[in-house]
């Protein structure tokens, strides 16, 4: 097994940096030909993987954001569903009770306790986290009815997967006209906060801090295709219900299912990466509802004895929101040896 | 080890040896000779003249006199034969005198659990033992190939490691104390705790001794399965000794000749006796080229190892006083070499090397008080590095990633002193101290103090009739890191039924002490959060076992025996995984499980002339923890295993050929499944059994040159597999590596000696 060591002052710096300089869009959207290909070297920070890398292929660039700079995401289209974060293993319990002021840790049974922990001992992790593959189609937190007397209050964890566990929160959520209204306090404190957030229809998802209140976290609703990140995943279990076991994966790539991108894998036996051409790309069936079905697939191996490493017998085709196809082929999960620094490459697939 | 078989006549008779040339020459030379019933001479019998000095005979049983003794009495004995005492005739310038065999004993001495070499038969541990010549036969490259065809001797292959771990009788490795010499050997996870046995110079080995039962008393922590105990060479040439060994071999069908592909074996052995002194050096080399299979591209399916072995060593010793320091390098190199890819490839090195100091002893005050010590420095280290090769750019530099570079280092020193005090004929008492001190650091253990053990112990043989021994024992010890369970006790029986018959009747208490690892070792990372538990006391064991040994003569040339063993192991505190209760999201280590063996064990061996033939069969019971849960689980799931070899020597041709045979049965288990609402229930999983076959041939060509070829598994046997859906989130994986298939080999053996 690899071993990691913990979050490095540059990775630390690199994320920082790259938060603070997501705000760069260009306002004047000018026609700009996609590009045509590149090699990305993803920013996931270094060993501790500490960021999210949204990547647009057509641009040719990268966004990183911290995984732990957001608790909630709010979705923006007709329906009233949030989201926890899934790239620290959040997890989250509905109490039952829709007083936020009746809800306290105290309260809490060992096992509520160890039902929020995410980890191969909890089995029934998986009962406690929004769908790693389409977490709108069911959110661990009920969609926000009209009628406020069905929103519950959650005992929400904001994760402790390769992040530092912070205290338990208690969360109502209800509706505000078009928008919502977040009642936040810490699972033991009598008092809480609200907060309104309204929908931003530019973005799939509005994103809320405990910390900071409403931040950018994912670039606009059709500016990424691709994300690589740590985050919830799911793999079979015997013990677990269902067979599957909530668990948390350090080398996931989504593609953008809310923004229009859609993937699908090709076989190097089928066609050769260098030969793929656009006609190619007819008779593939592309998935536009699971974002995780390149999830895990790139990698292979990584047991408890070995590295893993990238599959050298598969690649995959994009489509991102307007139309562009491209083949992306991950190249590796190192730089210089060192996790959470993966690279792939890219191509816009030619006609002939 | 010359240590075990110090004998301080043997020494005289060398030095007289040494001395003779000088003063046989003016007078009449009296020539003999010591042959066996089949009037083949007896190398380097023993012919003791009665005012305390004597004589060895050389290779063919061949020894002059200078004069007579007084009465011309002489005393003649040689290991494996029962002791002569003879007149030579007056008048008779030449002699021959006829050993017989022991009757019972097929020539087998043994050291382990006890202070001077004693026969099999007269031991009050049922000890098996694999000599030499088996060995020989065999031509192994590692002392796994001697060990798999054992009754009750699994092995499991790490291939991510390039090691093996090894189960004993259903315990698992760390309860099985492997000693070399006597002196306990430092692994990977310290002490005595999943042992790589393969880390050891296979051409340094003269026997194998196991013993089988608890032996805590007198090894102290973690012989609670039983002990290993590898006796390497003593090199007792009379004046020097070479020895040179080649030999190549296939890893499968993959072999290229002398280095790459296959298995490449060299050693070269020197010893050399000067009065009082005697020294040896010995290095080996150990190149394995790795199993590539249906892997392709840079991947293996068994990684290529390179060892290095160096032996140096100096000894002295007079009529009462032994001393011998032995310096044992190890060198071990693992390439990891991970597979092809498009940007950046990664190799992982791991690089061990252990050093090895033992100084070792034995004082005879006088007849009936004697001493002898054992004490060990080793130094191990392991080194895993990483290397970065750019595909793009073709450049090639070792990783500096955060971990990408960790050591390991443990340090152990080990100080046993056994005094032999003999009250009475009939009872003998031997008090002994055991000092072990190991302290471990390295990447995820936490800084401790290491850990501190001192021992003493106390046993006593008592025959109050020859044909009964009673051997109680007791050990207090003090640790200064965990729990060290009060007092061990032991008692081992021995009971002469009649003149063929013995029985062996035992009780122990056996422990096993939990690791540095498992005391502070820690993990974190997205998927792991474990954490050592430095309160974790000893795991201890009650345990029976019971032995019949019948071993008769039907006449000169046919000789047959027959052991039945049975044994029952109760382990408690058994160290286990579990989630710390402060903290549900760490996992951590408890004493908390329960673990049993049980089982028979049943050999018979026949010799007779020129063929030597063996049957074995076992049934082994291990326990299974679900039994406490779930009522349809049986308490104990049992295995078979059977094995038998054959050796048959065709004299004219002086060759030997051996047949090594073993079925190891399918292993049935429990594991826990969950139902779509998370009920547990059991379903039970079976890992398959297997087959093994090994054949070699072994033939002298004149006095110095052997020649051994042969094939190992022919069977070709590579994996089996399990049913386990695997109980974690690494999924265990339904194929087990056993074997590389089919593989040959051909080495050379060039002695010369004087």
């Amino acid at each position: 097994m690899k071993q990691y060591h913990f979050l490095t002052l540059t990775a630390l710096l690199a994320g920082v940096t790259l938060l603070s300089s997501c705000g760069d869009d260009d306002p004047e959207p000018v026609i700009v030909p996609p590009t045509e290909s590149g090699l990305i070297e993803v920013d996931g920070g270094g060993a501790e993987y500490p960021n999210t890398a949204f990547i647009d292929l057509s641009k040719g660039t990268q966004t990183a954001v911290a995984r732990e700079s957001w608790d909630l995401a709010f979705a923006t289209g007709s329906e009233f569903k949030v989201l926890i974060n899934g790239t620290t293993g959040a997890m989250a319990s509905a109490t039952g009770e829709t007083d936020i002021n009746a809800v306290s840790a105290a309260g809490m049974t060992s096992a509520d306790s160890a039902a929020l922990v995410l980890s191969h001992t909890n089995p029934i992790g998986i009962l406690h986290v929004d769908n790693p593959s389409d977490p709108l189609s069911s959110p661990i937190i009920s969609a926000v009815s009209a009628n406020d007397d069905n929103n519950e209050v959650y005992i929400l964890s904001r994760g402790a997967s390769a992040v530092d566990a912070k205290p338990l929160k208690k969360i109502r959520i209800i509706r505000n006209g078009e928008g919502y209204t977040l009642q936040h306090a810490d699972a033991d404190a009598t008092e809480f906060s609200s907060v309104d957030i309204s929908k931003d229809s530019d973005l799939n998802f509005v994103y809320f801090s405990f910390e900071d209140g409403i931040i950018d976290v994912e670039p606009g609703k059709a500016a990424w295709d691709i994300a690589w990140s740590a985050g919830t995943s799911t793999t079979p279990f015997p013990s677990a219900p269902n067979g599957t076991l909530a668990y948390f994966y350090q080398d996931l790539i989504f593609h953008n299912i809310y923004g229009g991108a859609a993937a699908v894998e090709v076989l190097e036996e089928t066609i050769a990466y260098e030969a793929f051409i656009e006609g190619d790309a007819i008779g593939l069936s592309f998935n536009t509802t699971d974002r995780l079905s390149i999830g895990s697939n790139w990698r292979a191996g990584g047991g408890p004895n070995s590295a893993p490493v990238v599959k050298e017998d598969v690649y995959y085709v994009i489509k991102d929101a307007e139309e562009n196809i491209y083949k992306v082929r991950f190249l590796s999960v190192t730089k210089d040896g060192e996790r959470g620094k993966p690279s792939l490459e890219f191509e816009l697939v030619s006609e002939e | 080890m010359r240590r075990f078989d110090l004998n301080k006549r043997f020494v005289i008779f060398s030095l007289l040896l040494l001395a003779m040339p000088f003063w046989t020459q003016a007078q009449t030379v009296l020539k003999g000779k010591v042959v066996d019933e089949k009037g083949d001479g007896i190398p380097h019998a023993t012919i003791w003249l009665e005012n305390g000095k004597g004589e060895v005979a050389d290779e063919q049983g061949k020894f002059t006199l200078s004069q007579l003794p007084k009465d011309g009495k002489l005393k003649i004995s040689a290991v494996g034969f029962e002791t002569l005492w003879a007149t030579w005739s007056a008048g008779k310038t030449s002699e021959t005198f006829t050993l017989s065999s022991f009757t019972s004993d097929l020539k087998t001495v043994v050291v382990t659990g006890s202070f001077e070499p004693q026969s099999a038969k007269q031991s009050v541990y049922q000890v098996r033992t694999i000599g030499s010549e088996v060995i020989q036969n065999r031509a192994p490259s590692n002392i796994q190939e001697v060990l798999n065809t054992e009754l009750g001797i699994r092995f499991s292959q790490d291939n991510a490691l390039g090691s093996s771990n090894m189960e004993l009788l259903g315990m698992s490795g760390q309860n099985v104390k492997i000693l070399i010499d006597g002196i306990p050997m430092v692994g990977r996870q310290g002490t005595s705790n999943e042992i790589n046995i393969n880390q050891i110079d296979i051409n340094r080995i003269e026997r194998v001794e196991i013993v089988e039962g608890p032996m805590s008393v007198v090894y102290g922590a973690d012989a609670l399965a039983g002990v290993i105990n590898i006796i390497t060479k003593s090199d007792d040439a009379e004046k020097f000794d070479l020895k040179a060994r080649v030999q190549e071999e296939t890893v499968g069908s993959e072999y290229s000749p002398f280095d790459g592909k296959g298995s490449h074996i060299r050693s070269a052995t020197g010893s050399y006796r000067l009065k009082n002194w005697d020294f040896g050096a010995s290095f080996s080399q150990n190149n394995f080229g790795g199993w590539k299979d249906e892997k392709t591209g840079r991947d293996y399916e068994w990684l290529p190892k390179d060892q290095n072995f160096l032996n140096l060593k100096a000894g002295w010793g007079n009529e009462y006083l032994n001393l011998e320091y032995q310096l044992d390098f190890l060198d071990e190199t693992v390439f990891a070499y991970g597979p092809d890819a498009r940007l950046e490839v990664l190799d992982q090195e791991f690089i061990t090397s252990r050093w090895m100091h033992r100084l070792s002893g034995r004082w005879d005050s006088n007849t009936t008080f004697g001493l002898t010590w054992q004490g060990a420095f080793t130094d191990y280290t392991r080194d895993n590095e990483t290397w970065v090769s750019n595909v793009r750019t073709g450049e090639h530099y070792q990783s500096q990633a955060p971990g990408a570079n960790t050591t390991i280092d443990y340090n152990g020193f080990s100080w046993r002193m056994i005094g032999d005090w003999k009250i009475a004929n009939s009872f003998k008492l031997q008090p002994g101290i055991d000092l072990n001190l190991e302290e471990g650091s390295g990447e995820r253990i936490t800084d401790n103090e290491g850990i501190q053990d001192y021992a003493v112990f106390l046993s006593g043989e008592w025959s109050p009739f020859p044909s009964i021994k009673i051997k109680p024992g007791l050990r207090k010890s003090w640790n200064s890191a965990y729990d060290a369970p009060a007092l061990i006790p032991s008692l081992n029986t021995k009971f002469a039924l009649n003149e063929n018959l013995d029985l062996r009747v035992a009780y122990a208490n056996g422990f096993r002490a939990p690791s540095i690892r498992e005391l502070y070792f820690n993990f974190f990372d997205a998927s792991h959060s474990i954490t050592g538990n430095p309160d974790l006391k000893a795991e201890t064991s009650n345990s029976f076992n019971g032995s019949l040994d019948w071993k008769t003569q039907l006449n000169p040339t046919w000789k047959i025996s027959t052991v039945l063993g049975a044994f029952y192991n109760d382990v408690k505190d058994r160290i286990a995984y579990g989630q710390d209760p402060s903290d549900i999201q760490v996992t951590t280590l408890f004493n908390v499980e329960r673990y049993k063996t049980a089982g028979f064990t049943l050999s018979h061996t026949e010799s007779f002339k020129n063929l030597s033939a063996n049957l074995g069969f076992s049934y082994i019971g291990r326990y299974n923890l679900l039994s406490e849960e779930q009522t349809v689980v049986p308490e104990m799931s049992w295995t078979p295993e059977v094995n038998t070899n054959l050796t048959y020597q065709i004299l004219p041709w002086k060759t030997t050929a051996t047949l090594f045979y073993k079925y190891t049965g399918a292993l049935p288990g429990y594991e826990t499944i969950a139902d779509s609402d998370g009920n547990p229930s059991a379903k039970e999983i079976m890992l398959d059994g297997y087959y093994w076959m090994d054949i070699s041939f072994k033939k002298d060509f004149g006095k110095h040159l052997s020649v051994n070829a042969g094939a190992r598994n022919i069977l070709d046997v590579r994996q089996i597999s399990s049913t386990s859906e695997g109980g974690d989130a690494h999924g265990g994986g339904a194929q087990r590596p056993v074997g590389y298939g089919r593989s040959y080999f051909i080495g050379l053996t060039y002695q010369l000696n004087k």
